[in-house]
């Protein structure tokens, strides 16, 4: 039987302690905020954060609430205005479009991101590489089509296969399924943990739908808008596959869709 | 508002047949055990496999299977109907000649301009005229594409040269490069440079400009994603922007190759004798102060032809295979 307990906690103002808290975390936000201009509103508020190495985090927001910009910030490709940002490693990103090179096979596109890379493979072993990255993503016999030929579920595998790619510990990823259909999308949530478990990756994981968070996430991450801050927290202690069907993670989903909503009416005043 | 809540797994409910509805907040159905039973059982059992049928079974749904017409299908669909256009306008054209009549030196039938293509064939002026400017359109050509491709990349890349440089480009465009000839003729002489000098004039600018269009044209995103993947500057130039400005670059080479063969018939007409050779725009001008209209015609067919025949042969099939590649063909080749 599928079993998922989570339990919340408030997030602020104290800091978030790692999940297992025996190594140092692979990614420790303090104090960060953004603000794009002197006067213009503030984006990000005081955020701490510590993700441990191999956690499964989801930031969980309604849109414009900054989740996008935190991701940017801890991708290095935006620096915070306020803050520090420790990163183990740096980090590979996902983003919401596959935005794989179009005149280029799927094999091709991951092995880009092989050559970028400091890898220093030479071109067989790239080659060999990316064939067994999409074979991880079960993409094998697809290699050679190019990005036009694949549906878009198999754009975003090959998107994985490439972020993979670069050997990095963390993976960001910027709601990768929202443009997806809900069959594809439940596919690829089963994909994304099984290769999740397999590779051992941090991973955080930004969207805006409930639901996907409480199916995907060892810690969903509740952020409040204008400014962004992070207000809730609920951990989940995940002793079996889930599914989006299961009756905990729709219990879940209740339970923080509640707090979103509350969170959202703050600004209705 | 700190607060503590232990989600149990989800109580009891009542069994439900496998048909699943939406579930509205604070509801909650389904028989836990149905529901994990057979997902457990089934990744007990290799459900990475499970997962993989899956996935096939569902790419195998959302990919159209491609449908590739026959390469003779394509070129009949292709040549067919401008060669039975171009025999339609050949006979209305010597039926007129046949059923009106008219002054032979005014209105020459299809015939009288083959005859006089004919008769420059034998005297071996039609062949030194295509030879050379052949030679000159091309040559020329190649020393537009080795200076405005750099110069391109150059305005492309830094914004404040294509800001104070663009509209200087975008002009020159515009301007009919048979404006230089006069101005080259005093510069150069009657020589090859004043046909070269005109023919650069003519084509660098719409190379400059489809270079900068297509440059302008890569989506940021793919920017962005080279550098997530960590691309240095010149894999970011060399393997992201370039090939994705390829469509824009393209089209500049060709209206590039229009403009100086347009600019080539233009000086050549215009810069006649001195040491500049016989050009196909030198037969043109020969067949003018003859008044002999059947060989003018002809040479106009001549030219039109050879430039049906490099679209055709040399940046046509370039473009298709590109525009193939990239899955932006519109259905029909």
């Amino acid at each position: 039987m599928t079993a998922a307990r989570a339990t919340a906690s408030s997030a602020v103002p104290a800091p978030v302690t790692a999940g297992t808290g025996t190594a140092s975390p692979a990614i420790r936000l303090t104090g960060v905020g953004k603000q794009y201009a002197a006067d213009g509103p503030v984006v990000l508020d005081g955020i701490d954060l510590e993700v441990a190495p191999g956690e499964f985090a989801c930031l969980l927001g309604a849109s414009g609430c900054g989740k996008s910009t935190l991701l940017s910030l801890i991708a290095g490709l935006e620096q915070p205005s306020t803050g520090t940002i420790e990163v183990d490693g740096r980090a590979a990103v996902m983003f919401q479009e596959a935005s794989l090179l179009p005149w280029l096979s799927a094999r091709r596109n991951v092995e880009l991101a092989l050559r970028f890379g400091d890898a220093g493979l030479a071109r067989p072993a790239r080659r060999t590489r990316a064939l067994d990255l999409l074979d991880l993503v079960h993409l094998a016999d697809a290699a050679e089509k190019r990005p036009h030929e694949l549906s878009g579920g198999m754009r975003q595998r090959v998107a994985l296969a490439r972020a993979l790619a670069q050997d990095r510990s963390v993976l960001l990823m910027d709601e990768p399924f929202a443009a997806l259909d809900a069959i594809t999308r439940d596919l690829l949530h089963e994909e994304l943990e099984r290769v999740w478990r397999e590779t051992g990756r941090t991973i955080v994981f930004v969207t805006h739908n409930v639901r996907e968070a409480a199916r995907l996430g060892q810690r969903v991450l509740l952020m409040s808008s204008r400014p962004g801050r992070i207000v809730s927290e609920w951990r989940i202690a995940v002793d079996g596959p889930r599914r989006i069907e299961s009756p905990a993670v729709s219990e879940l989903s209740v339970e923080i869709t509640e707090h979103l909503r509350r969170e959202i009416r703050r600004n209705a005043a | 508002m700190p607060h503590d809540t232990s989600l149990s797994p989800a109580p009891p409910a009542p069994p439900v047949s496998g048909r699943e509805l939406p579930l509205a907040p604070g509801m909650s159905r389904a028989n836990p055990a149905e529901v994990a039973t057979p997902s457990r059982s089934s990744r007990a059992s290799g459900g990475d496999d499970d997962l993989r049928t899956l996935e096939a079974g569902l790419d195998r749904l959302q990919t159209d299977v491609a449908l590739r017409t026959p390469w003779w299908r394509r070129a009949i669909d292709g040549v067919l109907p401008p060669v039975l256009l171009l025999v339609v306008l050949v006979a209305a054209w010597q039926a007129y000649t046949v059923v009106a009549q008219p002054r032979p030196d005014l209105a020459p039938g299809p015939l009288d301009v083959a005859a006089a293509l004919g008769q420059s064939w034998e005297d071996g002026r039609l062949q030194l005229a295509v030879t050379t400017s052949l030679e000159r359109g091309i040559l020329g050509f190649c020393i537009a594409v080795a200076v405005g491709t750099p110069l391109g990349l150059l305005l492309a890349e830094w914004a404040p040269l294509r800001r104070a440089l663009g509209p200087l480009i975008s002009g020159l465009q515009v301007l009919p490069s048979v404006a230089w000839v006069p101005a080259a003729i005093l510069w150069f002489g009657l020589s090859d440079a004043t046909v070269y000098f005109v023919v650069l004039m003519g084509a660098i600018p719409s190379i400059v400009n489809g270079l900068v269009a297509g440059v302008a044209q890569v989506p940021p995103q793919l920017r962005r994603v080279g550098t997530v993947l960590g691309a240095s500057r010149l894999q970011l130039a060399a393997s992201v922007v370039l090939p994705a400005a390829l469509p824009g670059y393209l089209a500049g080479l060709k209206q590039g190759w229009a403009f100086s063969w347009r600019s080539l018939m233009a000086a050549e007409i215009i810069a006649f004798g001195g040491s500049i050779g016989f050009g196909v725009g030198s037969l043109l001008q020969q067949g003018r102060d003859l008044a002999d209209l059947a060989s003018v015609l002809g040479t106009i067919l001549v030219i039109l032809a050879i430039g049906v025949v490099i679209e055709l042969l040399v940046f046509a099939p370039v473009e298709r295979g590109m525009l193939r590649r990239r899955g932006l063909t519109g259905g029909t080749p």
